[in-house]
């Protein structure tokens, strides 16, 4: 009989006809379909258990058993207080896009910013803020059309040792006082850029000037502080995909590297607007795993270039690495109003942005508190509770839990109750279709293929196999 | 080389701790000059007046020293603005490495009630090493300069190396106290192959006994620091190291691999120890992959940037202490000179030849 202690947590799947298995930690390897069966009835080979020990999948010394608790420990989201604040100082838009997902105003709309008692209240907040670090993200709206709400945050955050500043902009209107705040060192910029300027005119500008105004802008930012300050978003239309190439050329040519690919949610005035966009799961799987091929022939055909889509980088280091837990679209638990929070422009708060949206498109009020008095509420503690994968029968079964998160907002969104069957939902199939072909391509033979992963999880060399083999 | 120690006379019945300052000060821990002449300095302070000689004022000012009169002699215990200061608690030690850059002695001299008086005057939030010979010899005492020293100075952090021989169950209650949190331990490991490591520190059985304490101190949640140095015994076993590390002490906050450093033992077995990075780099670059990929924090330390592939530098710190780093001729036009660590003031003078200016 053979020690098997740590053994009893491994679980499998097939990924493109090869059985994948991992334990709780997120430790896998490749092996054969009737494993586990062979562990149950002790039938290992002596190859199969030195190879299991030696990759401390056997957990027999105190330190082995300890380390490995430690490390199923650190696939828990742990946090403590808040790193991440979203304000929307305004929701008036000098844009109107067709899939706005905040919902909006028009721009000379009144009543839709902070009035003078929020901002103190916000500002009141980032002032008694005393950890080292946080980051703030003004969303809208159109943050930048309140240069002063965005100054007297950041001024207010003057005594932060590390506080770094995202500002998401449409580009429309570039002037002194606006570039002043960029000018800052820890300010960050963030556009949106669909792709080709005839995408992004047809899905956000609508008018010739407008577009032109929105390039003139970015390249004149770029210029002025190269790609590193400056990050761009495609939003994507499931139902009306661009041509990926087109839409990889648009960002290279501008020096960025990072694409990050994701659907349009479609939720408030969208859903309303795209009423075909519910069920475009398959077409959308199909696009996104085109999309990482042809990433990855580029990169293999230019390698002085390498372009990742910033989820899929995610989800990879989320796999090999534990404690990968600061971005908030992956990750279990998911708190609930603990590490970062949206402040509306009325002053409500809200757990997500999408969270926001729901609410503003009259769904469900999603909103845990407001600035004035906190969202330490029944309201936030009963989202939080639920927030996770952890209890999940189907998750509890999937090979790939240790890596995956929990969105309930988007549960809520899309079918008006959380305890949907995990493996029926949205959220499940999209993961489990990028787990899939993470781990296809983490065991793909092909030469460009371990190219690109390596450089996506920051390695030099050719010596490491990123997936073993029993 | 910045002298840390160096001569002076005194009245004083016992050694003392005192910062020396060169403008008027009121605190009593403080002595100020009051006289400099001729590389002759006199300072007064409430152990009486005592004079340096071989430094001038201004670079002692700030300096927390120890006087010990009955040698003739000061020595600059936490120099003022270096980031680079450790308290040498004791000699003795219970392994023998092959590189060891402090040979052990036999004897020890208990100084702990001086290094504590020392710590307390630091300046604010800086942090303290403590190192040896191996502290751990002297458990208890080590515990309890950090527990007083943490008592009124919670600000100030500490650097203790140690051999992780000695650690026991029953030092986890006191392990697990709020005064670690400031505490880093930085602990020798030199292969995931027992007999490698055993025969390298000279002490069969230190690599299981290592790993016992190892998991004494992932119980108490303390802060460690792995650091192997680079070894023509140990550099096949660099890839199988990370996989180690990796697998089962992926719980430090940091894995330093480190360029053997010509002094002590080294001195007169260079040429069986040393390894030339720029020659054979594939072992460590492999580890640095798997560490990478496995999310655990790995550092390089003492090897200068031109030794390096550009990719590679990212890993390198500028790492050798001040008073002993070194730069060639040439590194005068290399771009990248305030990023580097140069060379250790006593490697062979030929190295300071093998640099390609970047």
């Amino acid at each position: 009989m053979k020690e098997l202690g740590g053994l009893a947590n491994l679980r499998s799947s097939t990924v493109s006809d090869r059985y994948i298995f991992a334990n709780d930690e997120g430790r896998f390897f490749a092996g054969q379909h009737d494993l586990l069966s062979r562990i149950d009835s002790n039938e290992l080979s002596d190859r199969e258990f030195a190879f299991l020990q030696e990759r401390f999948f056997l957990k027999n010394s105190q330190l082995e058993k300890h380390a490995s608790l430690f490390a199923r420990a650190r696939r828990k989201t742990g946090v403590e207080g808040m790193e991440y604040l979203i304000l929307v100082p305004t929701l008036r838009c000098n844009l109107a896009c067709s899939y706005c997902q905040v919902s909006r105003a028009n721009e000379n709309a009144e009543g839709y910013d902070w009035d003078a008692a929020t901002l103190e209240h916000v500002t009141d907040l980032i002032r008694q803020f005393s950890a080292r670090s946080l980051k703030i993200e003004f969303q809208g709206g159109e943050p930048t059309l309140r240069p002063d709400l965005i100054r007297a945050i950041l001024d207010a955050g003057s005594h932060i040792p590390d506080m770094t500043a995202v500002i998401c902009t449409n580009l429309q209107r570039l002037d002194e006082e606006i570039l002043g705040i960029f000018n800052k060192e820890n300010v960050q910029i963030s556009t949106s850029l669909d792709g080709s300027l005839a995408t992004h005119q047809s899905q956000r500008t609508k008018d010739m000037g407008l577009t032109s105004e929105f390039e003139k802008n970015l390249n004149l930012l770029l210029d002025r502080y190269g790609s590193e300050k400056i990050s761009a978003l495609p939003t994507v239309d499931p139902t009306n995909l661009p041509v990926a190439e087109e839409l990889i050329e648009a960002f290279v040519a501008r020096g960025f590297r990072s694409i990050y690919l994701r659907p349009i949610n479609f939720q408030g005035f969208a859903r309303k607007q795209h009423p075909d966009s519910v069920d475009h799961t398959e077409a959308w799987r199909a696009y996104y795993e085109k999309f990482i091929y042809h990433l990855i022939e580029r990169n293999w055909a230019n390698q002085s270039e390498v372009v990742e889509e910033t989820y899929f980088s995610q989800i990879l280091s989320r796999i090999f690495r534990p404690g990968q837990d600061r971005h908030v679209d992956l990750r279990n638990p998911n708190p609930i109003g603990v590490d970062y929070v949206v402040v509306d422009f009325d002053g409500k708060v809200y757990p997500t942005d999408e969270a926001r949206m729901l609410t503003r498109s009259g769904i469900i009020d999603l909103s845990i508190g407001d600035i004035e008095t906190g969202w330490d509420t029944p309201e936030r503690q009963t989202l939080h509770d639920v927030s996770t994968n952890e209890h999940d029968p189907v998750c509890q079964k999937c090979v790939y839990q240790p890596y995956c998160g929990r969105d309930i907002v988007d549960d809520i969104s899309r079918y008006g109750r959380i305890d949907v069957p995990r493996d029926e939902t949205y959220f499940c199939q999209r993961h489990l279709a990028i787990f899939d072909l993470a781990f296809s391509l983490i065991y793909s033979k092909d030469e460009s293929v371990q190219y690109s992963l390596r450089h996506w999880l920051g390695l030099s060399g050719a010596e490491i196999t990123l997936g073993e083999t029993l | 080389m910045i002298p840390l120690t160096l001569p002076a006379l005194s009245d004083a019945e016992k050694p003392f701790v005192t910062r020396l300052r060169i403008v008027p000060s009121d605190q009593e821990s403080d002595s100020c000059c009051i006289e400099q002449a001729e590389n002759q300095l006199l300072f007064s302070g409430e152990h009486g007046l005592f004079q340096v000689s071989g430094s001038k004022a201004d670079a002692l000012d700030g300096d927390i020293v120890i006087v010990t009169p009955a040698e003739n002699k000061v020595e600059r215990i936490i120099r003022s603005g270096s980031a680079q200061n450790s308290l040498l608690v004791t000699e003795r030690c219970d392994q023998l490495c092959v590189m060891c850059s402090q040979p052990p002695k036999k004897t020890h001299f208990d100084r702990f009630e001086l290094f504590t008086q020392a710590a307390l005057l630091a300046e604010n939030g800086i942090t303290i090493g403590i190192t040896g010979g191996e502290p751990t010899l002297y458990k208890d005492s080590v515990f309890n300069l950090i527990r007083t020293v943490f008592e009124t100075r919670p600000d100030l952090n500490f650097h203790i190396l140690t051999n992780g021989q000695h650690f026991q169950e029953s030092d986890l209650e006191t392990l697990r106290n709020p005064w670690f949190r400031n505490v880093v331990w930085g602990i020798p490991l030199y292969s995931h192959i027992a007999e490698t490591h055993d025969e390298i520190v000279a002490k069969k059985g230190a690599f299981d006994r290592l790993h016992e304490s190892l998991n004494y101190l992932l119980l108490s949640g303390a802060r460690l620091e792995l650091r192997t140095v680079i070894l023509q015994s140990n550099l096949d076993s660099f890839p199988g190291l990370a996989k180690h590390i990796t697998g089962i002490l992926h719980f430090v906050e940091q894995w330093s691999i480190m360029q053997l450093e010509n002094i002590g033992f080294t001195r007169n077995r260079w040429d069986s120890l040393y390894v030339d990075l720029r020659n054979d780099f594939k072992s460590i670059a492999s580890a640095l992959d798997i560490a990478t990929l496995f999310g655990v924090n790995s550092k390089l330390f003492n090897v200068p940037l031109c030794h390096l592939s550009e990719f590679h530098r990212n890993f390198a710190v500028n790492s050798i202490s001040d008073w002993k780093q070194r730069f060639g001729e040439r590194c005068s036009m290399c771009s990248k000179i305030d990023d580097c660590s140069g060379f250790f003031e006593w490697h062979p003078p030929e190295f300071l030849e093998q640099v390609t200016p970047i």
